[in-house]
């Protein structure tokens, strides 16, 4: 197997940041999931692995860290991440 | 005089009075705002938030083993788990909205050890990246499911958790993306890579984590990466794929340095509401492939022996848990059923083939902790080069606790 040159792999990881951000920039959800609540969304993304966690488990403040770790252990999008974390805040 | 000069003192105090009265009302103002900038100061929440979680898990096990039909004696053994014992604090260190430092030791009955310790930074709605020692993402157990309060029965599906090695070093990124109606997610990794074995023993096996740990033999990094959709848009059923790519052979070992590995696994999870039951299941497929089956033969170095180096692991899960039922006792029981299988190289000196079957009743005592009564059964046959050798039948049962804190 050929050895992989940082200099190509660079160059490499930057033309591929070029697509890959217009995909993700480009990708939106339709108008019902975009309406859907920060409540609907607590229930439906945090059971698919494990159970439901009341809002009174953690401080506001803690939420936000929480959030920023389940956004990347479940791999949420954004937008769920945001609403469920305001949800558990109780904004 | 005397009352002139008193009259003078009088008159320059009236005058005097107001400033010094000023001085202390400044001075009575200026306490006041230093208090109330110290109390605010003491609530600002400032950029830097630490947070302690994590989890731990310990119990009792009872087993008894027949080895070729034959009852092994003691006929069973009762003793506390140390095999799955864990305590795994988990330190998260947020950095204002987008850096994010995890760091998660493990204590797990034999040795301390590190799960991950990693730093990741969320770039843009879709895009976190990451750099450190982090889970690899091949499948959806070791990420998601494997620790103790999540995972429904007492132990981890055979050859799922363990084989291949869970973390890595390196960087990765990441995203959850929405796709209209769906939604899908995507995780890329460059790591340092898994190393072959040929010592004998293990020729052709993959290093393992719990062994001497992950050791950096070649100058090629491995690449993995797995990518789901959810195709529903309540997020109730999520399949991915996975793959890992990359060189196992060492630099330095004229025979081997051209061995690579090509992994695959597939998984899904499906969540459905048939009042008043909560439906969960889970399953994940590995396939393991290294280029490389021919070994000097342990019994004569002048020959070789050959096998088609490719391992395989699955894993199938149940759950049932009424959630939506009045009775509160009731509603927190579920009962969990997972079918395993693990099959090593057939010709290897390591050949195994292993089932695992564990049915498991639960009662949650809150979100977060749990109490596990799991029966497991583990059937498994071992060979080597070819040649049957033991057939062994282990039975147990655990009673373990779970909670994450």
């Amino acid at each position: 197997m050929k050895k992989i040159n940082i200099k190509n792999l660079i160059v490499a990881c930057l033309l591929f940041s070029i697509p890959v951000s217009t995909i993700i920039s480009g990708c939106a959800a339709s108008a019902k999931v975009a309406a859907k609540t920060g409540s609907q969304l607590w229930s439906e993304n945090c059971r698919r692995c494990h159970n439901t966690p009341p809002a009174t488990a953690f401080s506001a403040d803690q939420w936000e860290t929480i959030g920023l770790h389940m956004q990347s252990r479940a791999l949420l999008t954004e937008t769920e991440k945001n609403k469920i974390v305001q949800f558990l805040k109780g904004e | 005089m005397k009352k002139s000069i008193l009259l003078f003192g009088f008159i320059g105090g009236m005058f005097l009075f107001p400033f010094n009265a000023n001085i202390f009302a400044q001075s009575g103002t200026d306490s006041t705002v230093i208090k109330l900038a110290q109390e605010v100061n003491s609530l600002k929440a400032g950029e830097s938030h630490f947070l302690v979680v994590g989890l731990t898990t310990f119990g009792f096990v009872n087993s008894s083993t027949t080895t070729n039909g034959i009852k092994q004696k003691p006929s069973s053994t009762n003793t506390f788990d140390a095999n799955h014992y864990e305590f795994s604090p988990m330190f998260l260190w947020r950095h204002g909205k987008n850096l994010l430092l995890e760091f998660e030791p493990s204590f797990d009955g034999n040795q301390i050890g590190v799960n991950w310790a990693c730093a990741s930074y969320f770039v843009t709605p879709g895009l976190i990246v990451r750099g450190g020692y982090f889970v690899l993402p091949f499948g959806m157990y070791n990420k998601r499911l494997a620790a103790g309060w999540i995972d429904k029965v007492a132990t981890d599906p055979i050859g799922v958790a363990d084989a291949p090695p869970a973390s890595d070093w390196g960087v990765e990124a990441e995203g959850g993306l929405p796709l209209g109606s769906m939604k899908c997610s995507y995780d890329i990794a460059i790591t340092t890579g898994y190393q072959m074995l040929h010592d004998k023993l293990q020729d052709g096996a993959l290093q393992n984590p719990n062994g001497s740990g992950l050791t950096d033999n070649n100058n090629n990094k491995m690449v993995s990466g797995r990518f789901a959709l959810l195709p529903f848009s309540n997020s109730s059923l999520e399949i991915g794929v996975s793959g890992i790519f990359g060189k196992v052979g060492d630099t330095n070992d004229s025979l081997y340095k051209d061995a690579t590995t090509t992994m695959y696994a597939g998984d899904i999870t499906y969540l459905a509401d048939i009042r008043p039951f909560l439906l969960n299941i889970k399953g994940q497929y590995n396939v393991i492939n290294v280029n490389k089956g021919t070994f000097p033969n342990p019994g004569d170095s002048t020959k070789t022996y050959s096998f088609s180096n490719t391992s395989t692991s699955y894993f199938g899960q149940i759950s049932l848990r009424p959630v939506s039922l009045r009775n509160k006792i009731i509603r927190n029981f579920e009962l969990a059923f997972r079918y395993a299988n693990y099959i090593t190289p057939k010709g290897s000196l390591w050949e195994q083939n292993s089932t695992q079957t564990s049915i498991g009743l639960d009662y949650w005592l809150s979100w977060r902790s749990i109490i596990k009564l799991t029966y497991e059964t583990v059937n498994s046959n071992y060979a080597s080069m070819g040649i049957s050798g033991d057939k062994t039948k282990t039975n147990y049962v655990y009673l373990q606790y779970s909670v994450q804190f």
